[in-house]
């Protein structure tokens, strides 16, 4: 045996930054929690600390749980499914017809609805893969497509007081232990560590994610994995759904409809990356707690509803910038965050988002003045 | 065309062989009559032009594409070649210039992409994550003497060197791999790691591989081959031992400089 080419002599240990960046995806959202939980202690311990509005939070966020699982593994292998609120929706509002109307049982119904999902799923799939429609638009007009067909069956009603599995899967407990769902959102987030980490689908997700070319060639069927990944999707949604339906005891054909972007947010923020090859289930439950408890942070401080789609969107894009800078200054090794942002262009660009504020400033100014003389209609 | 008597000797008997190999497309005749032979233990270059012929060539030999007349051997055995898979059955593989590894996945999970090691839980097939680092580990040390400082970083934070050794690994550790083709391996590279590229590929034919080396840079191709094919137009213009010719005859024989007349 030849030893000529020993590269390194000796295995390493990593060093304290590797460790840091390698568990960042629970490390981010882990800081952030704690942040938050920092300013909740100042503006309002009293309300925020209790035991009864934990279980809240939890149960919140058992509701992500198995979409950030689905989303986890479509956004590991370089997709993204914009559909999942009304998949969500549709498969609830079918299995409530079918236990209402029909008279099913509610366990058929129940697994109906997971079984819709996963064919809606599947569609979205094909529709990424087959068709050759872009992942964003694809789904996003699915979403259109399933939204409507729920709008058309529901006519507007609203199916209410479902059998008591229904309930219990949405907001049962377990009497001195957790609440139902939460228990079923904790068993699918690991559940699906164990498929990311452990067998063939998880790992091929983040193959096909990192490089479709090179997963292609080493004899992966790239389609059918993206399908099952979207199928998988879709009866996590399905699950969503019946346990949103029996959380609220109550389903309409607009249920769900500010989930999508919340689970994604979820999800990068807890170190998945939007371009594939990385994922991380631990990191997806941190982020679906961080969100959760955003959302508890915004009705203890009686802060209008509608802020959470901010704080989601802020969240999304200040968690996917630090990644990318992060990746960037890995593969450069050179300079720090204040070199990278005063560069020459940087420089520009600044000057330009100045002036157009600058001129908004003064169009405001100009409008109020010269406002001044008419009277208001 | 091309004379076999003025090629060099060679006393043993060539593992893969092609003979006469036509390839067209269409109109276009991108192969016209190529030959090839490769041994055990030996670097054979193949240069030539963009447009010789020399990828559609190594694409026939690793059965990506299938030639319109013309036959393959190995081990002087007639063979037919429908797909990769059939070459790699035979112990022909070829790495790319891309290396084609997924960068954001560890050199162990690129060693056994799509082959994965897996042992059985209550008859569900889960990948023994621990078993594949070892075998990998094994591999790249036994064959390369190469060990990487992390085995658990991705890929595409490793050096271009060692990129190369997982890439082989790869070919090497699915096959009885007894013929590698590389693909310019050494175009992207520094210095520094094309030395190690070629004393990686010094390690293989000590080990008897048969390698076959595509590559633009005659340096190279002089530092490491044993034989060098010259290919023009879709011709074999000539076979030359290493030790019999120099940098200038080959570079004329790629542009055509006095052979074309020899051979008219």
């Amino acid at each position: 045996m030849s030893h000529t080419t020993t590269h390194s002599p000796m295995p390493r240990k990593a060093s304290l930054q590797e460790v840091i960046t390698r568990n960042l995806a629970i490390l981010g959202p882990a800081t952030m929690i704690l942040l938050l939980m920092a300013f909740m202690l100042i503006a309002e311990p009293a309300r925020f600390f209790r035991t009864s509005n934990f279980e809240i939070i939890l149960l919140e966020a058992a509701l992500f749980m198995p979409m950030a699982v689905g989303m986890t593994f479509v956004i590991a292998q370089r997709g993204i499914d914009l559909s999942i609120g009304s998949v969500a929706a549709l498969s609830a509002l079918i299995m409530a017809f079918l236990i209402k109307q029909y008279g099913f049982s509610p366990y058929i119904g129940i697994l109906v609805a997971i079984a819709i999902g996963a064919t809606l799923g599947a569609i979205n799939g094909l529709v990424v893969t087959k068709l050759n429609v872009p992942d964003l638009i694809g789904t996003m007009a699915m979403d259109l497509v399933y939204r409507g067909i729920a709008l058309v069956l529901a006519k507007g009603l609203v199916l209410a007081k479902f059998p008591e599995i229904i309930t219990t899967i949405g907001r049962g407990r377990i009497d001195g232990f957790l609440p139902v769902p939460v228990l079923i959102g904790i068993a699918s987030i690991v559940i699906g560590h164990i498929v990311l980490t452990r067998t063939y689908f998880g790992r091929y997700a983040l193959g096909i994610g990192s490089d479709p070319e090179a997963a292609e060639m080493a004899g992966i069927a790239v389609h059918r994995q993206r399908v099952f990944a979207y199928a998988l999707m879709g009866a996590l949604a399905g699950l969503a759904g019946v346990m949103l339906a029996g959380k609220l005891n109550s389903i309409q054909a607009t249920s769900a409809s500010f989930l999508n972007l919340h689970v994604i947010a979820a999800v990068v923020v807890g170190g998945t990356s939007l371009f594939g090859g990385r994922a991380s289930m631990l990191g997806a439950l941190c982020g679906v707690i961080l969100l959760a408890m955003i959302t508890n942070a915004t009705i203890i401080l009686r802060i209008e509803f509608f802020w959470q789609s901010v704080a989601a969107g802020a969240v999304i894009v200040i968690s996917v910038a630090t990644y990318s800078w992060l990746q960037a200054q890995d593969k450069d090794g050179t300079g720090g965050f204040a070199a990278a942002l005063f560069t020459r262009q940087n420089l520009s660009i600044f000057k330009f988002i100045g002036g157009l504020i600058a001129a908004l400033i003064a169009l405001l100014i100009l409008g109020s003045t010269l406002g001044n003389g008419i009277p208001a209609p | 065309m091309s004379d076999l008597s003025t090629g060099p000797n060679r006393a043993r008997a060539p593992v893969v062989r092609m003979s006469g190999i036509v390839k067209r497309f269409g109109g276009a005749t991108a192969l016209d009559g190529v030959d090839l032979e490769a041994c055990a233990g030996e670097v054979l270059a193949i240069v030539g032009d963009n447009g010789a012929g020399k990828s559609t060539l190594i694409k026939i030999l690793t059965g990506v594409l299938q030639p319109t007349e013309g036959q393959l051997f190995c081990d002087e055995k007639p063979i037919v070649l429908n797909g990769r898979e059939d070459a790699i059955r035979l112990g022909i593989d070829a790495v790319y210039q891309t290396l084609a590894l997924s960068g954001d996945l560890t050199p162990t999970a690129n060693i056994f992409l799509g082959n994965e090691l897996t042992k059985s839980i209550l008859g569900v097939p889960f990948l023994d994550n621990t078993r594949m680092k070892t075998e990998a580990t094994k591999v790249l040390f036994d064959r390369f003497g190469t060990r990487l400082p992390d085995m658990d970083a991705p890929t595409n934070s490793l050096s271009g060197g060692q990129r190369q050794a997982v890439a082989i690994a790869r070919a090497i550790y699915h096959a009885d791999l007894r013929v590698l083709v590389m693909d310019e391996p050494t175009a992207a590279l520094g210095p520094q790691e094309t030395a190690r590229t070629l004393t990686l590929i010094d390690t293989l034919r000590a080990q008897g591989m048969a390698i076959i080396l595509i590559s633009h840079s005659l340096d190279d191709v002089f530092s490491i081959a044993d034989r060098i094919q010259v290919m023009r137009r879709g011709k074999r213009i000539g076979v030359v031992n290493v030790t019999d010719t120099t940098n200038e005859e080959v570079l004329g024989m790629i542009v055509g400089a006095k052979t074309e007349e020899a051979a008219a």
